[in-house]
């Protein structure tokens, strides 16, 4: 049985087609990134599998399980997490108070839980993502907090869900090479543990780095699918990205 | 005269408060205004009449389950018809007004009118406050209404559904994607905006009949507390429950009480030339809105 075993995977916004038959699978444990020109599809297909699109035609094994159009909150309670391109954060709730909330989800309950308080266990998460402890950082309101603390925010809050299979929508856009630097190990580190993760990305020098595979989109269809090293070979790819022919 | 005006302003700021709280806070919730609520308040307090007066249940039993039915009236219209509109604010609303104003018409059809629907006070007597008399349903009401604030705070602040509701209404996006349902948290919020609101009949209609022109009057008073003072604020509900509550008094003590219902309204539209998101809203500039 596939872990994750998308099929023909179709949505259409009234006359565009966004994802056009798409069809790929995830291994356990692997990491792959999707990658494509802006409106090529990615952030259409991550909806698509984490519920916040019903697709029009098209099926999402999860487990061997069609999770495609249930609602995201219960697909979520199966164990897919999900961030954000744009950063969504509980603007006006301390950044520790926003891991508390998935603490509390359904999905940790079922995980047996984080042992502990959950004000402490946030704190402790927030830590491990780069959330100086002993700073006011993590006790400040969401809304003025820089760009990359709430884009480590954003990663916190599926860590703290336990989630088992990570989709990352562009985690790495707004960072400096620096902070990129920082989250790439905290990412090696949830595949070590066994996660599994799919990244859509743009900074694909730093994805390349750590994906096992990467999958290319192009205007709602796939063009290329391999390793980083056969992907960046692709003529295709190379059109699509520069459109050029090189 | 004046320290008169002091006791009845602060009692009825109090009362304006606990009618307007339950609009508030499912529209602070979920963005879901609630128009049926003058509706929903006189049928809380002709089903606490009834199964007082008719069926001879206990006071305590029968004010009990008007709120219980109240509140389940509340969510079931989330589940059937509000979920349906999500999104289509307009709708919502006409389809919230609707509602409230098929209930109060229904009861006006079905006779309710006249000086025999009337809850009696849980207690009779007065007590002298600052030289001033007063009746002892008015202490409950405040008290009642002070002890809600409190449970309030508390349950938004410190408990695990609080956290739920702030969530929602913060990001609804995050929410769904930390293993909330917002559709069931804002079915929540209106059970709760109603069992508030049905409450608050339960305590206050014992001062007066009950009529069917009093829920429309409700409503707007509702409305106007909670557009004075920022829709979702909680803090705003107070503060203009306490202007609209003294500049009523005020009215009726020195210019006439024939005017006194216009006053809410004559606030709101103040507010609204003045500042549109009320006093403790999150403003918007221009820009954002067009």
């Amino acid at each position: 049985m596939e872990y994750l075993k998308i099929e023909n995977l179709r949505k259409t916004f009234g006359g565009v087609v966004a994802v056009d038959n798409i069809s790929f699978e995830v291994e356990q444990g692997a990491l792959l990134g999707i990658i494509g020109p802006n409106g090529s599809g990615k952030t259409t297909t991550v909806n698509l599998i984490t519920g916040f699109l019903t697709p029009d035609s098209g099926k999402v094994m999860f487990k061997g399980r069609d999770i495609a159009g249930l609602r995201a909150s219960k697909i979520t309670n199966l164990g897919i997490g999900r961030t954000f391109q744009m950063v969504k954060p509980f603007y006006r709730l301390p950044a520790f108070k926003n891991l508390v909330v998935p603490l509390f989800s359904p999905r940790v309950k079922r995980m047996g839980g984080h042992y502990g308080e959950k004000d402490t266990l946030a704190l402790d998460i927030l830590e491990d993502i780069g959330f100086e402890r002993d700073s006011a950082v993590p006790y400040k309101p969401a809304s003025i907090l820089p760009h990359g603390y709430l884009k480590r925010l954003e990663m916190a809050r599926v860590i703290a869900l336990q989630s088992e299979l990570i989709v990352f929508d562009e985690l790495y856009s707004g960072l400096t090479l620096a902070e990129v630097a920082s989250i790439s190990p905290m990412i090696e580190k949830l595949i070590e543990a066994g996660k599994t993760i799919i990244m859509v990305e743009h900074r694909l020098k730093e994805l390349f780095k750590i994906a096992h595979r990467v999958m290319v989109l192009d205007q709602g269809k796939k063009i290329a699918e391999g390793s980083p090293r056969e992907i960046m070979k692709q003529p295709s790819v190379k059109k699509a990205y520069l459109g050029v022919e090189l | 005269m004046l320290l008169s005006v002091l006791v009845y302003g602060f009692i009825n700021s109090v009362i304006l408060a606990m009618v307007a709280l339950g609009f508030s806070i499912t529209f602070g919730i979920s963005r879901v205004a609630n128009f049926s609520h003058g509706g929903f308040y006189i049928l809380g307090g002709i089903f606490t009449w009834y199964g007082l007066i008719k069926l001879g249940m206990p006071y305590f039993l029968s004010a009990g389950l008007s709120i219980i039915i109240i509140g389940a009236l509340g969510a079931l219209m989330y589940k059937v018809i509000l979920i349906r509109l999500r999104g289509l604010e307009l709708s919502e609303v006409i389809a919230t007004l609707s509602l409230g104003i098929v209930i109060l018409e229904l009861l006006r059809g079905l006779g309710v009118f006249g000086y025999e629907f009337r809850n009696p006070v849980f207690m009779d007597g007065s007590v002298d406050i600052l030289g001033v008399g007063v009746g002892i349903q008015r202490i409950i009401i405040v008290c009642a209404g002070a002890l809600l604030l409190i449970l309030l705070h508390f349950f938004v602040h410190h408990t695990k559904m609080g956290l739920a509701f702030r969530g929602v209404a913060q990001q609804e996006h995050t929410a769904l994607s930390v293993g909330i349902n917002p559709d069931l948290v804002s079915m929540l919020s209106l059970a709760m905006g109603s069992v508030m609101c049905a409450l608050s009949a339960v305590l206050i209609l014992p001062l007066g009949v009950i009529s069917v022109d009093e829920g429309y009057d409700i409503l707007i008073k509702a409305l106007a507390v909670c557009i004075i003072g920022g829709l979702e604020s909680t803090l705003g509900v107070l503060v203009a429950a306490f202007i609209i509550g003294y500049i009523e008094v005020l009215t009726s003590m020195y210019i006439s009480s024939a005017l006194t219902s216009v006053v809410p309204l004559a606030c709101m539209l103040g507010i609204l030339l003045v500042r549109p998101s009320g006093i403790f809203g999150k403003s918007k500039e221009i820009e954002e809105r067009v």
